[in-house]
């Protein structure tokens, strides 16, 4: 006899932007599995066509309200490369505080209203501030410290304006970056805080061998810019990036699935960062993994929350850095002159790698632009953590597992307003 | 009193910029605008005593509806309120009432959307509305 269970959900909640899941099972066979991405045409990569090179920061930025700074940083580093500059020194370590302040408003977002009412059994954030007001003021603090030094750095908070190819419009004063410190000293407090508190959290028992894929940088947990790693062996220039990914339609979304070549699903994001540079986090941040027991590397995708926490200790110590090292360089910027050429550039979003290209012509106009985001990159490597869930989860009545899939989904902090709308979650059951 | 309009929205996504667009339009109060997820009017409303926020909704009225909220006194409904990002206008202002955040005086103004496509032109319903609420609140 065969027996068929049907769980729909119109609206999947706490993630950014929305999407689509279906689910089909036999038992506790999965018959079926797709992640859907209503993907709208490639609406910014026309837009850029004819457009400056310089304008592709700005116009980028405008992606995503929660991380224009991961836009601006890829795009400018393509840009930078097809010019063939560098830009080093303070610019660099400005651009990395820009980047901290990023991660650090876009994770406490995530694990303190998005994904700890999962583990802590609370429909929402709402429900969850009653009992947890402590932890969600927290939360809303540390994300207002983020977008505190997006501010100082970027001229407003969403979509900074005072980023540019070639370096900032402006550099901040001594002054204005040291205003940060007593708020970040107290961020970095309550960060520590926060990965002994979602450490505690229970989490299931789920591991995957993942293809972790994270940029590398020989002197720092890499954020802003470094050659693309994987625990399989990969080691390229972000220019190499065509020749190792590829990305594919598939018949049930209009929108790319990212997979390697001839190797399938591959991880981006916090998890992979860890594993694969886990011992360039800063000091606290290294203490703070190892006093949770976190190990080395992390293959289970719901302890995700703790190496985001991790991250942001690392975030605001490695923020202070800057600021105690800064002196405020003689030029905000470094001169970029647009040879026709391409350029490859990468750096770290809060979810993980993000993948710009862009061709130039000699007029300094953009010919073609190519944009790949983190969550593009993980579609199917949440499939392939569903499909290996289910089986051992199918057990659980519809309401239970419909639960756990969420969160299976929330692990990667999806954020499909890059790249999408509406989320819809239908599992179908054929009980044999 | 001192007075605040916090518009939010999402500029490139055709009707969800109505609340942009009334935060751009005001002559005669201060305002800003919130792109980044509506959580940030917590701490945007900080210090300021009367607050009004002006968003994008789809509750199925006819596009370019205004409807005006006591953010103080009404439960808005969470799921009503555009959003491309995590937490909707609704549930950003429970969330500060939970916490005991609201500021002393707030009110909502929900423009109706229809169309909040990616690249999609605002609709001219919604541009109307943008210029009676823009109205509304300037002369307050």
């Amino acid at each position: 006899m065969t027996a068929d269970r049907e769980i729909k959900v119109d609206y999947l909640a706490r993630v950014e932007g929305e999407g689509a899941m279906y689910l089909k099972l036999r038992g506790d066979e999965v018959q079926d599995l797709k992640f859907k991405i209503f993907e709208p045409p490639r609406f910014f990569e026309a837009l850029l066509r004819g457009r400056k090179f310089s304008e592709a920061p700005d116009i980028t930025a405008r992606i995503c309200g929660i991380c224009p700074v991961a836009y601006q940083m890829s795009s400018c580093n393509a840009m930078e490369a097809a010019a063939g500059v560098s830009v080093g020194g303070q610019l660099r370590q400005l651009r990395k505080l820009i980047y901290y302040g990023e991660w650090l408003e876009s994770h406490a977002l995530h694990i303190f209203f998005l994904h700890a009412p999962d583990y802590l059994g609370y429909d929402s954030a709402i429900e969850m501030a009653d009992a947890f007001g402590y932890r969600v003021a927290s939360g809303l603090r540390l994300k207002k410290l983020g977008n505190k030094i997006m501010s100082v750095l970027g001229g407003r908070e969403i979509h900074p304006i005072n980023v540019k190819v070639g370096g900032f419009y402006r550099a901040p004063t001594r002054r204005e970056l040291d205003a940060l410190v007593d708020e970040l000293e107290w961020g970095l407090e309550q960060a520590l805080e926060t990965v002994e508190w979602v450490a505690g959290f229970s989490f299931p028992d789920f591991e995957r061998d993942y293809e972790f894929v994270a940029m590398r940088h020989p002197d720092e947990y890499g954020i802003l810019d470094g050659r693309i790693v994987s625990n399989r062996g990969l080691d390229i220039p972000p220019d190499q990036w065509p020749e190792h990914f590829e990305e594919t339609h598939v018949e049930w979304s209009n929108a790319l699935h990212a997979q390697r070549i001839g190797g399938g699903s591959y991880h981006v994001g916090p998890m992979a960062r860890y594993s694969l540079n886990h011992a360039q986090l800063s000091t606290k941040a290294l203490m703070a993994a190892h006093d949770v027991g976190l190990g080395r590397t992390c293959h289970n995708p719901f302890k995700s929350i703790v190496v985001r926490a991790v991250e942001m200790v690392h975030a605001c110590e490695s923020a202070l850095e800057v600021i105690d090292g800064y002196v405020k360089p003689n030029r905000p910027s470094v001169p970029v002159t647009p040879v026709a050429s391409t350029g490859h550039g990468v750096s770290e979003a809060p979810r993980g790698l993000l993948y710009h290209r862009y061709r130039i012509d000699e007029q300094g106009l953009i010919a073609d632009a190519h944009i790949v985001p983190p969550t593009s990159q993980n579609q199917l490597s949440i499939e392939d953590d569903l499909r290996a869930y289910v089986p051992q989860h199918a057990h659980l009545d519809d309401e239970r597992l419909q639960w756990e899939l969420e969160q299976a989904i929330r692990n990667y902090d999806p954020c499909i307003s890059c790249a999408t709308h509406f989320l819809d979650l239908t599992v179908e059951r054929e009980e044999s | 009193m001192s007075r605040l309009v916090i518009g939010i929205g999402a500029e490139d996504r055709g009707d969800d910029a109505a609340g942009i667009e009334v935060a751009r339009g005001l002559r005669n109060v201060d305002a800003v605008i919130c792109l980044g997820g509506s959580l940030d009017v917590i701490h945007l409303w900080e210090g300021w005593s009367d607050v009004v926020i002006v968003d994008a909704m789809k509750s199925g009225a006819e596009s370019g509806t205004v409807k005006r909220f006591d953010g103080l006194r009404d439960r808005l409904p969470t799921s009503s309120f555009v959003t491309t990002h995590a937490l909707a206008t609704g549930e950003a202002i429970e969330l500060a009432r939970v916490l005991e955040r609201l500021p002393p005086k707030l009110t909502v103004f929900g423009i109706e959307a229809d169309n909040v496509d990616l690249g999609a032109p605002m609709s001219p319903e919604v541009k109307e509305a943008v210029t009676r609420v823009v109205a509304e609140i300037d002369h307050a």
